[in-house]
């Protein structure tokens, strides 16, 4: 008797667990979710400010050209090419803004200051979103979740590759 | 901050009556965004709730158990653990943020118990401990839910690193500058003094090294003075002191915010000669806005909040030798030493609550994204979404 009580708790004990794993993954996945919106959000805003930049005093003809171009095609990437579409934005926005020369008028500061601002926010969003993905692809590895096959349909995160030093 | 005001949940894992660097950077941080407008309640364990102030909620009375090298005031159990789910379903909170969820008190019970936008801010910095392996899997899940995790210093976050694999955003501790800003100079404290503020009886708070170190340096600066001020039982210290340097000691006792100002603007130099434990060094922080010329033992986390000597001068921890010879050449090179004040104040401003809180702040914002606010966990969110229910 004491034997079936015995399996019967391993059995419960089983079903919690894998609920409470599927639960946790569910989780991780959101965090996956609401992490990209946040970091989609600030690249977008990125690169708006990045066409005002353009279009503003600060860029000379050329790199007025070169940041458009780039500014269009971070917004229009698809999902694998963002991060490096993102990157090639932050090289143009870099080149424009070491050469460090004198910016008059109180729109180009608002729109250095704002740019400078969003570019703290995006260095921390990355590392929350990169955190998350590499939380989830770490949790979906083990031998339980492979099994019984906890994720579902739902598509493995991919890591976004951010070149952070350019920013 | 121009945004709309929120609802904040703080979460202190120690006792709200004894003082401490989780407690006072609690406080300070609820105080600051009380004043910003938000709504903000803090849970603590709580010994006296008379004094506890208005925005302090009582999750019961902290256990005072041995934790990490010393007694710490925590709570836990089921009693707390209803308190701590009570306080979540009746708050209301757009966010949670919780001190030291690694602990065992009630940050992690809220962080287990609650389910929505959770920032976690860890102060600890530990040795690589075997216990929290053993401890890491029920652990780990737990701390997964935190939306975002912010360390006190670069000890914090490769201790955070090292013990649960997960990586996070640094942010100092804050301090209060502009109280320190303009600190009197006080005629019977300055000179060749040396300055030591802490609870002096704790051996690793370092005073043994100094009182070591003292007879070395009263042999090269013959007026030298040492102003220990803080709370304990001075007695045994002096009686312990050698009689021929006992003159040289002044102890204090407890000082208040206005006369810690003075306190720092007056001495010549502010000492730290603690052997370790510590993960951020707020006193530091105070010292250097107060325009103090900083000495402290190397320890990691004094190591880089002092920018690796930049901002103040370093010895070889627990060596008093290294002490007396860094202090006398401070003492005896007065302008070195006020290059030395004079950076470390400008580096502290950063350290303000202006700047601080609001690095927090956007640390919150981020983890608000798309939240509708923080509820009871549901143990039921992947059945739910099986099931094509709605909700969560």
């Amino acid at each position: 008797m004491e034997k079936y009580f015995f399996i019967a708790f391993i059995i419960i004990f089983a079903i919690w667990y894998l609920s409470y794993s599927a639960t946790r993954l569910d989780r991780l996945h959101n965090r996956v979710e609401t992490s990209w919106a946040n970091l989609d959000g600030l690249l977008q805003r990125r690169a708006a400010v990045a066409l005002e930049i353009a279009k503003s005093e600060i860029a000379d003809p050329a790199s007025s050209l070169l940041l458009t171009a780039a500014a269009h095609q971070a917004r229009d990437a698809q999902m694998r090419a963002r991060s490096q579409a993102e990157s090639g934005l932050s090289g143009a926005l870099g080149l424009l803004l070491h050469d460090g020369h004198l910016v008059s008028g109180s729109i180009e500061k608002d729109l250095l200051r704002e740019l400078s601002e969003l570019t703290d926010k995006i260095r921390v969003a990355i590392a929350l979103h990169v955190d998350a993905v590499n939380r989830t692809q770490m949790v979906r590895r083990k031998p339980v979740f492979r099994i019984f096959r906890l994720a579902g349909r739902a598509p493995l995160p991919v890591t976004y590759e951010f070149e952070a030093d350019v920013l | 901050m121009n945004q709309k005001k929120l609802r904040i949940g703080l979460v202190c894992p120690y006792g709200w009556d004894t003082p401490g660097g989780v407690q006072s950077h609690v406080r300070d941080l609820a105080e600051y965004l009380i004043a910003k407008g938000h709504y903000v309640s803090v849970l603590a364990p709580v010994v006296d709730e008379e004094k506890a102030p208005e925005y302090v909620t009582s999750a019961g009375k902290p256990i005072a158990i041995p934790y990490n090298g010393a007694v710490a005031r925590l709570l836990f159990g089921p009693i707390a653990f209803a308190r701590v789910r009570q306080w979540i379903s009746n708050g209301k909170f757009d966010l949670l943020h919780l001190h030291e969820p690694a602990i065992p008190s009630i940050s992690l019970l809220a962080c287990w118990a609650a389910e929505g936008p959770m920032v976690g801010t860890f102060h600890a910095a530990a040795k690589r401990q075997k216990a929290i392996f053993a401890i890491g899997p029920i652990l780990e899940p737990v701390i997964e839910k935190l939306t975002a995790r912010i360390a006190v210093s670069e000890a914090a976050r490769s201790t955070l690193t090292e013990h649960l694999e997960t990586d996070a955003v640094v942010i100092p501790n804050g301090i209060y500058a502009d109280r320190y800003r303009d600190g009197e100079v006080v005629e019977k404290w300055s000179g060749n003094t040396i300055g030591f503020i802490g609870r002096y009886e704790e051996p690793r708070k370092g005073l043994p090294v100094l009182l070591e170190a003292l007879p070395i340096i009263a042999r090269f600066a013959p007026d030298v003075r040492v102003l220990v001020a803080g709370p304990g039982e001075s007695k045994e210290v002096i009686e312990s002191i050698d009689p021929q340097l006992r003159s040289r000691f002044e102890f204090l006792g407890r000082i208040s915010e206005k006369e810690k100002a003075d306190f720092l603007s007056s001495v010549a130099i502010y000492v730290a000669p603690n052997t370790g434990g510590e993960s951020f060094g707020i006193i530091l922080a105070e010292a250097l806005a107060g325009g103090a010329a900083v000495l402290a033992s190397d320890i990691p986390a004094f190591d880089s909040l002092l920018g690796h000597g930049e901002f103040g001068a370093l010895f070889k921890s627990e060596d008093p030798r290294d002490l007396a010879r860094v202090a006398i050449d401070l003492l005896r090179d007065s302008d070195k030493r006020r290059a030395l004040a004079k950076r470390g104040k400008e580096y502290a401003q950063r350290f303000d609550w202006d700047v601080v809180a609001e690095d927090i702040y956007s640390i919150y914002e981020m983890a608000l994204v798309g939240s509708s606010g923080v509820t009871l966990s549901s143990e039921n969110r992947a059945w739910n979404r099986f099931l094509g229910r709605e909700g969560s």
